[in-house]
């Protein structure tokens, strides 16, 4: 449900590379069970701020706060263990192993995951792995894909890999996740099936923080939304107010 | 075929089994592309040798200048040999596996395994220099006679215990969620790290095991052939191991074990044969067994990159029926 306490507060972060300013100082809150959309043109630095919010890029300066917890300097596998989990813009399934060992693997609480309980062997794993193989097939049975459970993920196409890597960030029981266009390179059949598990995901009250350039589907999900150009924040709102603004509509919404 | 032969070949089996099935967890499993795993055996080889050897002061012994020479009896001398590769595997590691990227990675520890060599074959007073150890004692010498056939026996059935455990822990790492934790790292890092796994401790993890295993098959060597010098583990050698592993089948432990037998033993005892026939000059042979050995790396990547033994499929109880797109898969698909 919307609180008024925002779930993640990232406060001015710059990110440099070689002296070009990828992120410029940028700060945003992101409040509890909605889904904030981030949007700007190519080169903006959405994706890299997003990367920085996860980790899996350190900061050059700027300090990030997730649930009370300052965690700048944590790396990126702590940061999603404690709830904040990211996808990619490009397709990052785990390829040859199979779409339900796609979703075991992220689980965080398998006993079977370390050296000492792997070789203690199956009698000693197994009650974990028959849980998160149940828990799992429930969440591929709404998703469905099902049916495709033990095929390669390399095999799937675009869209269904998108929504293993949604799954595959699900299992970690998520508090906030970062969905790094999470359309692209997605049949538009697909597109509006996506849509529909994020609304779902929402209403269940999960937190989405998405980079996304279908302006449509922006409209349709994200409120607020906030604007990035050449590594800054150049307005946030509703994307009706947005429509409003004229240096808005002109770095990004005109064409 | 006389029992020494029979021994030779099967020992030489046996280590180069648990040598590759140490490999297939680093780089068949995790994805670690360990180009200096042949130090690994050579820590495991010079350890057994010290921990075993009487000091170099003794009266036999004094022709060579090395550090140790414990007289440990059997089988401490094995035990130290795999605890050498997997301590050698904590500092190397540290180095290489924490900030470079992968494909770095490969060129430092091919690096690491140039040096170390070079090093031990110019520093005579460590582990004398390029003349190396010799007069190594046998497991349980002075217990047993161990010029006899028998004992040949004996070495044989301890390879075999030794190759019997390390089969036991490589099935149970890769049939487990912590060897699909280790696959889906190597398909992809970066996805890994931001599902809460920490790539550098699990490449550090399998980096020391395999480092232990590798040692254990350098001790079970040095204890058949009583010498071990730099010219044993040139760099070279683990190309030969790489290559067993992608023929035998990456990932595979199955596979890696035929790419033991196929690729390191096979080339061996082939140009063995080819060499008592008088082809050509004498050089001719190993340098042909080299080429061949590129051409079937080069060969299997391009045409059969999954090798002779593909990784298995997990399939889970339960699952629905699905139409297998791989061919020729030896052994069952399921679990």
């Amino acid at each position: 449900m919307p609180g008024s306490e925002p779930m993640l507060g990232a406060r001015d972060i710059h990110r440099h590379f070689e002296g070009m300013h990828a992120v410029d100082g940028v700060s945003i809150e992101v409040m509890p069970g909605r889904i904030t959309g981030l949007i700007g043109p190519n080169g903006a630095g959405k994706s890299t701020y997003l990367a920085v919010l996860a980790g899996t890029l350190p900061a050059s300066s700027g300090s990030i706060v997730f649930q009370g917890e300052d965690i700048t300097r944590l790396p990126a596998y702590q940061r999603a263990r404690r709830g904040l989990v990211r996808t990619f813009q490009l397709p990052s399934e785990f390829g040859q192993l199979t779409v339900l060992e796609n979703l075991l693997v992220a689980a965080p609480d398998n006993r079977g995951e370390s050296l000492l309980g792997a070789l203690l062997g199956k009698r000693y794993w197994m009650p974990d792995e028959t849980r998160l193989v149940a828990q799992a097939r429930s969440l591929l049975k709404r998703f469905g894909l099902l049916p495709k459970e033990s095929d390669y993920a390399a095999m799937l196409s675009g869209g269904q890999k998108r929504l293993v890597e949604i799954m595959r960030a699900l299992m970690l029981r998520p508090r906030l996740l970062l969905l790094d266009e999470p359309m692209s390179g997605v049949h538009p059949s697909i597109v509006n099936e996506i849509a529909g598990y994020l609304e779902q995901l929402r209403d269940d009250g999960l937190t989405i923080l998405m980079v996304e350039h279908e302006l449509h589907m922006v409209d349709r999900l994200c409120d607020p939304v906030i604007v990035m150009a050449q590594g800054k924040v150049i307005g946030q709102g509703s994307m009706a107010a947005l429509r409003r603004q004229p240096e808005v509509v002109e770095a990004y919404l005109v064409g | 075929m006389n029992t020494y032969y029979a021994a030779n070949l099967l020992i030489f089996a046996g280590v180069d089994i648990i040598a590759c099935l140490a490999l297939n967890l680093q780089f068949g499993v995790s994805g670690v592309v360990n180009f200096s795993f042949i130090v690994f055996q050579a820590a495991g080889a010079y350890a057994a040798a010290v921990l075993s050897m009487p000091p170099d002061t003794a009266p036999d012994y004094s022709f060579q200048i090395y550090v140790g020479g414990y007289q440990l009896p059997f089988p401490l001398p094995w035990i130290g040999g795999a605890v050498a590769g997997g301590l050698l595997a904590l500092p190397i590691g540290l180095v290489v596996l924490r900030r470079l990227r992968a494909d770095y990675q490969a060129i430092a520890l091919l690096v690491t395994s140039i040096i170390a060599n070079t090093v031990i074959n110019n520093a005579r007073p460590v582990l004398n220099g390029a003349a190396g150890l010799v007069l190594v004692p046998q497991p349980l010498d002075g217990v047993v006679n161990t010029n006899t056939n028998s004992y040949q026996y004996l070495y044989i059935g301890l390879t075999a215990i030794c190759v019997a455990i390390v089969w036991f822990v490589a099935a149970r790492i890769v049939n487990s969620p912590y060897g699909r934790t280790l696959r889906a790292m190597r398909e992809n890092e970066l996805a890994a790290s931001a599902l809460g796994k920490n790539p550098t401790a699990l490449k550090m993890v399998i980096f020391i095991v395999g480092g232990a295993i590798a040692g254990l098959s350098g001790a079970i060597l040095v204890g058949f052939l009583q010498v071990w010098a730099p010219s044993t583990w040139l760099y070279p050698e683990t190309i030969i191991l790489f290559a067993a592993v992608i023929v035998g089948g990456r990932g595979n432990n199955v596979g890696a074990i035929l790419g033991a037998l196929l690729v390191p033993l096979g080339f061996e005892e082939v140009t063995r044969l080819l060499g008592r026939m008088n082809i050509g000059p004498p050089t001719l042979i190993p340098a042909v067994e080299w080429v061949c050995i590129g051409l079937l790396i080069l060969g299997f990547l391009w045409f059969r990159p999954k090798g002779v033994v593909p990784e298995q499929r997990r399939v889970f109880p339960g699952a629905p029926a699905v139409e297998d797109e791989t061919r020729w898969v030896v052994g069952k698909r399921a679990r």
